[in-house]
């Protein structure tokens, strides 16, 4: 709580605005300081990305680079496929956002909207489903994927997270509150589910659908655990399994190539954080409504 | 289909009806359909393999009954040590992980909880590293962790202290890996506790402050029972998210060293893709999902009782 109760405003009333301007102040100072202190690695990424291998290797660090280094970057872009990682990362995670997306909304509307035998039973099928994580599922879907001849194929990469079953409940929270009189003039005016889903409970939803579609994008893009487990090629390595070659490719001189490291890192993560900044309207109702729940 | 109760109930329904219903199912079959491939099958498939003798490096495996089991849990063999050891690290990055998100969470929503601007934008920044790729933030820390140039210890030997191998001395290392990801969950923690804090009722704090409670006071009884539901929302989220931490400990430590933060997921993933015994990795893999299900089923049931403070 940032007010100060003061016992008695009568008295002291000048003392008392002193002190609450301080406990601002101060509040506002620590607040920074700690803002500070958690962006100085991304902060780092940048101007370490930037030195020349000299100037990253000094025993007192330099805050500002004394020279930019730029050819960081190209060297990046040399020695490797960066472009394609890049690529894959934009097919596979536009890919599975749609995927998502689509099966998300649909399921929502069956789940919320619709009416069939079993409708809540095999809802907890669903809701049953976010207890068991890749990490546990990931030796049978591995083994299925690879029989398929599914390595390294982009339909390894997004067939097996294709659809979230928190989407699903996030989305079916916000179908269940429109009212069913919507529905019911839609219906009235000769449209079917495909036009309800269309006209009415999506445009109704759209903060949702839309935070759920940018999670969706930045939960694929950072994706780690199972694109680790299908591809072992470069030419279908995505972004965030990529850095982790990247690491590898230069073992034992990390130190004198951390430079050309956090420039490899930069580049895969400006997509996103590009994202964010557009975007964190819809990520912050996201919040809210997580913690609502 | 026919377990359901209001199929039985009627006796007949027209043939229109009938297929809009249809129609309404076929709309959540796909997910369906996915979590029962993707999903369901797999967790038999791995109780399943759990019971053979599947190398990766071999053609075909025959069934050898709960042998694996056996390997795990008898205390003669390796299995077993490497159970517990492998299960107290979880155990002991999940609780820094969760305990230190919700405390440092609260801490920076109290602190950051002012309307204007420039608060507006610094709690963007403090959350903006939770969307940051952990493999790209990942290399960041290992370059900051490094021994002889990163920049903790070039700050820390400046107050005259011999340099820390953060990531590399088996005391430090797990320590190191909780730091790294705390950094990137207390934004999220906060943001959660903000908007719980803003949705709460003022009339609390003004019946409060009229009883003449300080602001200490007012934080302790009132603020802290008030978000209980979002603490716990938080701490099962952050749980269940922290148990099952690969990519940070990948990156960073590769379970490293000397085992000392060879989490369970990582453990699986090395029994499996680099030892090429699915059999074992399966039967951890078993005893991970009974652990999580349990978790999971027991906070469900404690917080239906206990946490409902505001009606």
């Amino acid at each position: 709580m940032s007010e100060t109760i003061v016992k008695n405003p009568g008295k002291n009333y000048l003392a008392a605005a002193r002190r609450r301007r301080l406990r601002a102040a101060l509040q506002t100072f620590c607040a920074l300081l700690l803002t500070l202190i958690v962006v100085f690695p991304l902060y780092w990424m940048l101007i370490s990305s930037l030195k020349s291998t000299d100037e990253l290797l000094l025993s007192h660090p330099t805050f500002f680079p004394k020279e930019l280094h730029f050819e960081n970057y190209s060297a990046v872009f040399q020695k490797f496929p960066m472009g394609r990682f890049m690529l894959n990362s934009l097919i596979v995670t536009t890919a599975c956002t749609i995927i998502q997306v689509i099966t998300g909304v649909m399921a929502a509307y069956a789940f919320s909207k619709g009416q069939f035998a079993g409708r809540d039973l095999l809802f907890t099928l669903i809701l049953g489903a976010l207890m068991v994580p890749m990490q546990v599922t990931f030796i049978p879907t591995y083994i299925m994927v690879s029989r398929l001849g599914w390595m390294n194929t982009y339909i390894g990469l997004v067939l097996p997270e294709a659809v979230s079953a928190y989407f699903i409940f996030m989305l079916r929270q916000n179908f269940k509150a429109v009212d069913e009189s919507y529905l019911d003039a839609a219906r009235v005016d000769g449209m079917g589910r495909a036009g309800m889903i269309r006209n009415v409970l999506v445009p109704m939803c759209k903060p949702t659908v839309i935070t759920v579609t940018v999670i969706a994008f930045i939960n694929g893009w950072n994706s780690y655990f199972w694109p680790k487990m299908v591809t072992t090629d470069n030419a279908y390595r995505t972004v965030s399994i990529a850095l982790k070659e990247i690491l590898n490719a230069y073992a034992g001189n990390e130190i004198m190539n951390f430079n050309q490291i956090m420039a490899a890192a930069l580049v895969c993560v400006i997509p996103v954080v590009v994202l964010f900044f557009f975007c964190q309207k819809y990520i912050l109702t996201g919040f809210s409504k997580a913690a609502m729940k | 289909m026919s377990t359901a109760p209001n199929t039985t109930k009627k006796k007949k329904m027209s043939p229109y009806k009938l297929r809009g219903r249809l129609a309404d199912f076929g709309y959540a079959l796909p997910a369906l359909l996915f979590f029962i491939v993707f999903t369901y099958y797999p967790v038999v498939e791995l109780f399943r393999i759990s019971l053979t003798n599947w190398n990766l490096m071999k053609d075909n495996y025959a069934y050898v009954g709960f042998k694996n089991y056996i390997w795990l849990f008898s205390s003669t063999g390796t299995g077993l040590k490497r159970l517990t050891s492998s299960l107290s690290v979880t155990f002991l990055y999940t609780l820094g992980e969760v305990f230190g998100s919700c405390v440092l969470g609260l801490l920076l929503a109290l602190l950051f909880n002012r309307m204007s601007r420039s608060f507006k934008i610094m709690r963007t920044l403090v959350i903006l590293p939770k969307y940051v790729t952990i493999s790209a933030s990942a290399l960041v820390f290992l370059w900051l962790y490094n021994e002889s140039y990163g920049v903790f210890n070039q700050l820390y030997t400046a107050l005259g202290v011999t340099p820390v191998n953060w990531l590399g001395n088996k005391d430090t290392a797990l320590l190191s890996v909780i730091v790294f990801s705390l950094w990137r969950s207390v934004g999220y923690a906060m943001m959660i506790y903000l908007s719980a804090i803003k949705g709460l009722s003022q009339d609390y704090f003004e019946a409060a402050a009229l009883d003449g409670a300080n602001g200490r006071q007012i934080f302790r009884y009132i603020t802290v029972p008030l978000i209980a539901p979002t603490t716990l929302f938080l701490g099962v989220t952050s749980f269940l998210a922290a148990m099952k931490v690969y990519q940070t400990i990948e990156m960073l430590t590769a379970g490293g060293p000397y085992e000392a933060t060879n989490v369970i997921v990582y453990w699986i993933y090395s029994l499996a893709f680099k030892s090429y015994r699915l059999d074992r990795a399966a039967a951890v893999g078993v005893v991970f999902f009974l652990i999580l299900l349990i978790c999971t089923l027991v906070t469900m049931k404690w917080s239906d009782r206990k946490v409902n403070y505001d009606a």
